[in-house]
Protein backbone atom coordinates (compact mmCIF):
# COMPACT_ATOMS: atom_id res chain seq x y z
CA UNK A 1 0.00 0.00 0.00
CA UNK A 2 2.16 3.40 -0.87
CA UNK A 3 0.91 6.94 -0.22
CA UNK A 4 -2.15 7.04 -3.04
CA UNK A 5 -3.92 3.99 -1.57
CA UNK A 6 -3.32 5.60 1.70
CA UNK A 7 -4.83 8.71 0.29
CA UNK A 8 -7.64 7.37 -0.90
CA UNK A 9 -8.55 5.24 2.16
CA UNK A 10 -8.74 8.68 4.38
CA UNK A 11 -10.67 10.66 1.65
CA UNK A 12 -13.10 7.74 2.18
CA UNK A 13 -12.93 7.89 6.31
CA UNK A 14 -13.38 11.37 5.73
CA UNK A 15 -16.42 11.51 3.35
CA UNK A 16 -18.09 9.47 6.02
CA UNK A 17 -17.33 11.01 9.14
CA UNK A 18 -18.34 14.71 7.06
CA UNK A 19 -21.86 12.90 6.11
CA UNK A 20 -22.06 12.13 10.06
CA UNK A 21 -20.59 15.49 11.03
CA UNK A 22 -23.38 17.38 13.17
CA UNK A 23 -25.07 20.54 11.59
CA UNK A 24 -23.28 23.75 12.31
CA UNK A 25 -26.17 25.85 13.21
CA UNK A 26 -28.11 23.58 15.47
CA UNK A 27 -26.71 21.72 17.96
CA UNK A 28 -23.15 24.32 17.67
CA UNK A 29 -23.38 27.80 17.36
CA UNK A 30 -26.58 28.33 19.10
CA UNK A 31 -26.23 26.70 22.33
CA UNK A 32 -22.71 28.17 22.20
CA UNK A 33 -24.31 31.48 22.21
CA UNK A 34 -26.75 30.99 24.61
CA UNK A 35 -24.32 29.29 27.20
CA UNK A 36 -22.59 32.65 26.52
CA UNK A 37 -25.70 34.78 27.14
CA UNK A 38 -26.24 32.40 30.43
CA UNK A 39 -22.96 32.84 31.42
CA UNK A 40 -22.82 37.07 31.27
CA UNK A 41 -26.27 36.68 32.88
CA UNK A 42 -25.70 35.96 36.37
CA UNK A 43 -22.96 39.00 35.79
CA UNK A 44 -25.29 41.11 35.03
CA UNK A 45 -27.86 40.49 37.89
CA UNK A 46 -24.68 40.79 40.12
CA UNK A 47 -23.48 44.09 39.06
CA UNK A 48 -27.12 45.65 38.75
CA UNK A 49 -27.23 44.49 42.73
CA UNK A 50 -24.52 45.76 43.66
CA UNK A 51 -25.59 49.46 41.94
CA UNK A 52 -28.59 48.96 43.90
CA UNK A 53 -26.90 48.39 47.21
CA UNK A 54 -24.49 51.12 46.94
CA UNK A 55 -27.33 53.60 45.93
CA UNK A 56 -29.90 52.42 48.91
CA UNK A 57 -26.72 52.86 51.15
CA UNK A 58 -25.77 56.41 49.77
CA UNK A 59 -29.56 57.21 49.90
CA UNK A 60 -30.13 55.94 53.62
CA UNK A 61 -26.51 57.17 55.17
CA UNK A 62 -26.88 59.86 58.00
CA UNK A 63 -25.18 63.33 57.69
CA UNK A 64 -21.94 63.05 60.64
CA UNK A 65 -23.15 63.34 64.46
CA UNK A 66 -22.35 66.77 64.96
CA UNK A 67 -19.43 67.06 68.25
CA UNK A 68 -20.90 67.80 71.65
CA UNK A 69 -18.29 70.39 72.21
CA UNK A 70 -20.07 72.48 69.26
CA UNK A 71 -23.08 71.94 69.87
CA UNK A 72 -25.55 74.84 71.00
CA UNK A 73 -29.25 74.58 71.58
CA UNK A 74 -31.72 75.97 69.12
CA UNK A 75 -32.90 78.61 71.88
CA UNK A 76 -29.44 80.01 72.23
CA UNK A 77 -30.04 83.03 70.89
CA UNK A 78 -32.92 84.07 74.14
CA UNK A 79 -30.05 84.11 76.05
CA UNK A 80 -28.11 87.12 74.71
CA UNK A 81 -30.00 90.20 76.46
CA UNK A 82 -29.12 93.74 75.88
CA UNK A 83 -26.53 94.56 78.76
CA UNK A 84 -25.31 90.69 78.85
CA UNK A 85 -22.01 91.70 78.78
CA UNK A 86 -21.69 93.98 81.74
CA UNK A 87 -22.84 91.04 83.93
CA UNK A 88 -20.08 88.73 82.18
CA UNK A 89 -16.86 90.82 82.88
CA UNK A 90 -15.53 92.02 86.15
CA UNK A 91 -16.05 95.54 87.05
CA UNK A 92 -12.93 97.86 87.24
CA UNK A 93 -12.81 99.16 90.76
CA UNK A 94 -9.44 101.54 90.34
CA UNK A 95 -11.51 103.70 87.40
CA UNK A 96 -14.33 104.94 90.16
CA UNK A 97 -13.72 107.96 91.32
CA UNK A 98 -15.12 109.47 95.22
CA UNK B 1 -11.51 39.51 12.61
CA UNK B 2 -15.02 40.20 12.70
CA UNK B 3 -17.59 37.83 15.03
CA UNK B 4 -19.61 37.63 11.90
CA UNK B 5 -16.96 36.91 9.64
CA UNK B 6 -15.68 34.26 12.17
CA UNK B 7 -18.71 32.66 12.28
CA UNK B 8 -18.62 31.78 8.72
CA UNK B 9 -15.14 30.56 8.32
CA UNK B 10 -15.93 28.32 11.37
CA UNK B 11 -19.24 27.26 9.46
CA UNK B 12 -17.18 26.72 6.84
CA UNK B 13 -14.46 24.93 8.26
CA UNK B 14 -16.70 22.61 10.52
CA UNK B 15 -16.96 19.43 8.80
CA UNK B 16 -13.18 19.66 8.75
CA UNK B 17 -13.31 20.34 12.29
CA UNK B 18 -15.59 17.75 13.22
CA UNK B 19 -13.01 15.38 11.60
CA UNK B 20 -10.07 16.46 13.34
CA UNK B 21 -12.04 16.67 17.22
CA UNK B 22 -13.28 13.17 16.32
CA UNK B 23 -9.20 12.17 15.77
CA UNK B 24 -8.51 14.44 18.88
CA UNK B 25 -10.86 12.25 20.85
CA UNK B 26 -10.29 8.80 19.25
CA UNK B 27 -12.92 8.65 17.58
CA UNK B 28 -15.65 9.32 20.31
CA UNK B 29 -18.24 11.54 18.87
CA UNK B 30 -19.97 12.72 22.01
CA UNK B 31 -16.69 13.59 23.47
CA UNK B 32 -15.39 14.94 19.95
CA UNK B 33 -18.83 16.96 19.38
CA UNK B 34 -18.21 18.39 23.31
CA UNK B 35 -14.90 19.15 22.43
CA UNK B 36 -15.84 21.27 18.94
CA UNK B 37 -18.97 23.29 21.78
CA UNK B 38 -15.92 24.02 23.84
CA UNK B 39 -14.14 25.10 20.73
CA UNK B 40 -16.75 27.58 19.28
CA UNK B 41 -17.42 28.71 23.12
CA UNK B 42 -14.46 29.63 23.49
CA UNK B 43 -13.68 31.59 20.14
CA UNK B 44 -16.83 33.50 20.87
CA UNK B 45 -16.26 34.63 23.53
CA UNK B 46 -12.75 35.94 23.14
CA UNK B 47 -10.79 33.31 25.15
CA UNK B 48 -9.25 32.06 21.94
CA UNK B 49 -8.13 34.46 19.91
CA UNK B 50 -7.10 34.59 15.52
CA UNK B 51 -4.06 36.53 15.71
CA UNK B 52 -3.11 35.88 12.06
CA UNK B 53 0.31 34.23 12.26
CA UNK B 54 -0.94 31.09 10.87
CA UNK B 55 -3.83 30.04 8.48
CA UNK B 56 -7.22 30.28 10.48
CA UNK B 57 -7.57 26.32 10.24
CA UNK B 58 -4.42 25.55 11.13
CA UNK B 59 -4.96 28.03 14.29
CA UNK B 60 -8.59 26.43 15.19
CA UNK B 61 -6.97 22.98 14.29
CA UNK B 62 -4.24 24.03 17.31
CA UNK B 63 -7.32 25.11 19.66
CA UNK B 64 -9.24 21.68 19.22
CA UNK B 65 -5.96 19.81 20.09
CA UNK B 66 -5.26 21.70 23.09
CA UNK B 67 -9.11 22.04 24.33
CA UNK B 68 -9.26 18.07 23.82
CA UNK B 69 -6.08 17.10 25.75
CA UNK B 70 -7.23 19.62 28.48
CA UNK B 71 -10.66 18.12 28.46
CA UNK B 72 -9.22 14.24 28.32
CA UNK B 73 -6.90 15.30 31.69
CA UNK B 74 -9.85 17.17 33.61
CA UNK B 75 -11.86 13.66 32.43
CA UNK B 76 -9.11 11.45 33.61
CA UNK B 77 -8.65 13.37 36.76
CA UNK B 78 -12.21 13.39 37.81
CA UNK B 79 -12.14 9.67 37.25
CA UNK B 80 -9.12 9.37 39.35
CA UNK B 81 -11.30 11.17 42.32
CA UNK B 82 -14.08 9.66 41.66
CA UNK B 83 -12.32 6.29 41.36
CA UNK B 84 -14.14 5.62 38.41
CA UNK B 85 -11.58 3.39 37.20
CA UNK B 86 -11.86 0.46 40.28
CA UNK B 87 -15.38 0.28 39.47
CA UNK B 88 -14.90 0.51 35.69
CA UNK B 89 -14.99 -2.64 33.60
CA UNK B 90 -12.66 -2.77 30.68
CA UNK B 91 -15.05 -2.64 27.68
CA UNK B 92 -13.89 -2.04 24.29
CA UNK B 93 -13.91 1.38 22.96
CA UNK B 94 -17.49 2.48 21.46
CA UNK B 95 -16.97 4.33 18.50
CA UNK B 96 -19.48 5.39 15.65
CA UNK B 97 -21.73 2.10 16.27
CA UNK B 98 -24.65 3.39 13.78
CA UNK B 99 -22.19 4.50 11.39
CA UNK B 100 -19.70 0.87 11.95
CA UNK B 101 -21.73 -0.47 9.35
CA UNK B 102 -21.93 2.40 6.74
CA UNK B 103 -18.01 2.46 6.77
CA UNK B 104 -15.97 0.56 4.13
CA UNK B 105 -13.28 -2.33 4.82
CA UNK B 106 -11.09 -0.20 4.00
CA UNK B 107 -12.15 2.20 6.67
CA UNK B 108 -12.34 0.26 9.56
CA UNK B 109 -8.75 -1.01 8.65
CA UNK B 110 -7.89 2.24 8.71
CA UNK B 111 -9.19 3.28 12.08
CA UNK B 112 -8.18 0.46 13.79
CA UNK B 113 -4.62 0.49 12.77
CA UNK B 114 -4.76 4.51 13.39
CA UNK B 115 -5.59 3.38 16.99
CA UNK B 116 -2.72 1.40 17.38
CA UNK B 117 -0.69 4.53 16.45
CA UNK B 118 1.68 6.98 18.92
CA UNK B 119 -0.92 9.97 19.18
CA UNK B 120 1.65 12.45 17.74
CA UNK B 121 2.23 9.91 14.81
CA UNK B 122 -1.51 9.74 14.35
CA UNK B 123 -1.80 13.32 14.51
CA UNK B 124 0.91 14.17 12.15
CA UNK B 125 -1.05 11.79 9.67
CA UNK B 126 -4.72 12.76 9.89
CA UNK B 127 -3.29 16.22 9.31
CA UNK B 128 -1.40 15.48 6.17
CA UNK B 129 -3.68 12.91 4.53
CA UNK B 130 -6.98 13.45 5.88
CA UNK B 131 -7.30 17.56 6.35
CA UNK B 132 -4.51 17.88 3.21
CA UNK B 133 -1.93 19.80 5.59
CA UNK B 134 1.49 20.31 4.76
CA UNK B 135 4.02 18.53 7.25
CA UNK B 136 4.43 22.34 8.53
CA UNK B 137 1.52 23.29 8.99
CA UNK B 138 0.83 20.26 10.80
CA UNK B 139 3.87 21.35 12.70
CA UNK B 140 2.26 24.11 13.54
CA UNK B 141 -1.16 23.08 14.61
CA UNK B 142 0.46 20.39 17.00
CA UNK B 143 2.89 22.84 18.36
CA UNK B 144 5.93 20.80 17.69
CA UNK B 145 9.13 21.33 15.26
CA UNK B 146 9.16 20.58 11.54
CA UNK B 147 11.42 18.30 12.17
CA UNK B 148 9.71 16.37 15.10
CA UNK B 149 6.98 16.53 12.56
CA UNK B 150 8.66 14.99 9.55
CA UNK B 151 10.23 12.14 12.33
CA UNK B 152 6.75 11.47 13.68
CA UNK B 153 5.27 10.85 9.75
CA UNK B 154 7.50 8.72 8.46
CA UNK B 155 7.72 6.56 11.73
CA UNK B 156 3.47 6.74 11.57
CA UNK B 157 3.20 6.21 8.24
CA UNK B 158 5.80 3.33 8.64
CA UNK B 159 3.59 1.83 11.22
CA UNK B 160 0.30 2.67 9.38
CA UNK B 161 1.20 0.34 6.52
CA UNK B 162 2.20 -2.26 8.20
CA UNK B 163 -0.76 -2.68 10.34
CA UNK B 164 -3.20 -1.88 7.66
CA UNK B 165 -0.93 -4.87 5.40
CA UNK B 166 -1.16 -7.03 8.35
CA UNK B 167 -4.88 -6.38 8.78
CA UNK B 168 -5.70 -7.68 5.45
Amino acid sequence: MNDDLLRQAFAELRRVEAEQAPPFHGPYVEPALSRLRSRLKPVLRLAFAALLLIIVVLSFRRPPEPSISAWKAPTDFLLATPGRELLQSTPDLKGIRR
Amino acid sequence: MQRAEMERAMEELHPASYGWALSCCGRNREEAEEVLQNVYVKILEGKARFNGRSSLKTWLFAVIRLTAISQSRRRALRDVLTAKWARREIAPVATMPDAAAETSQVCASLVDALRKLARRQREVLELVFYHDMTIEEAAAAMHVSIGAARVHYQRGKKQLLAQMNGNR
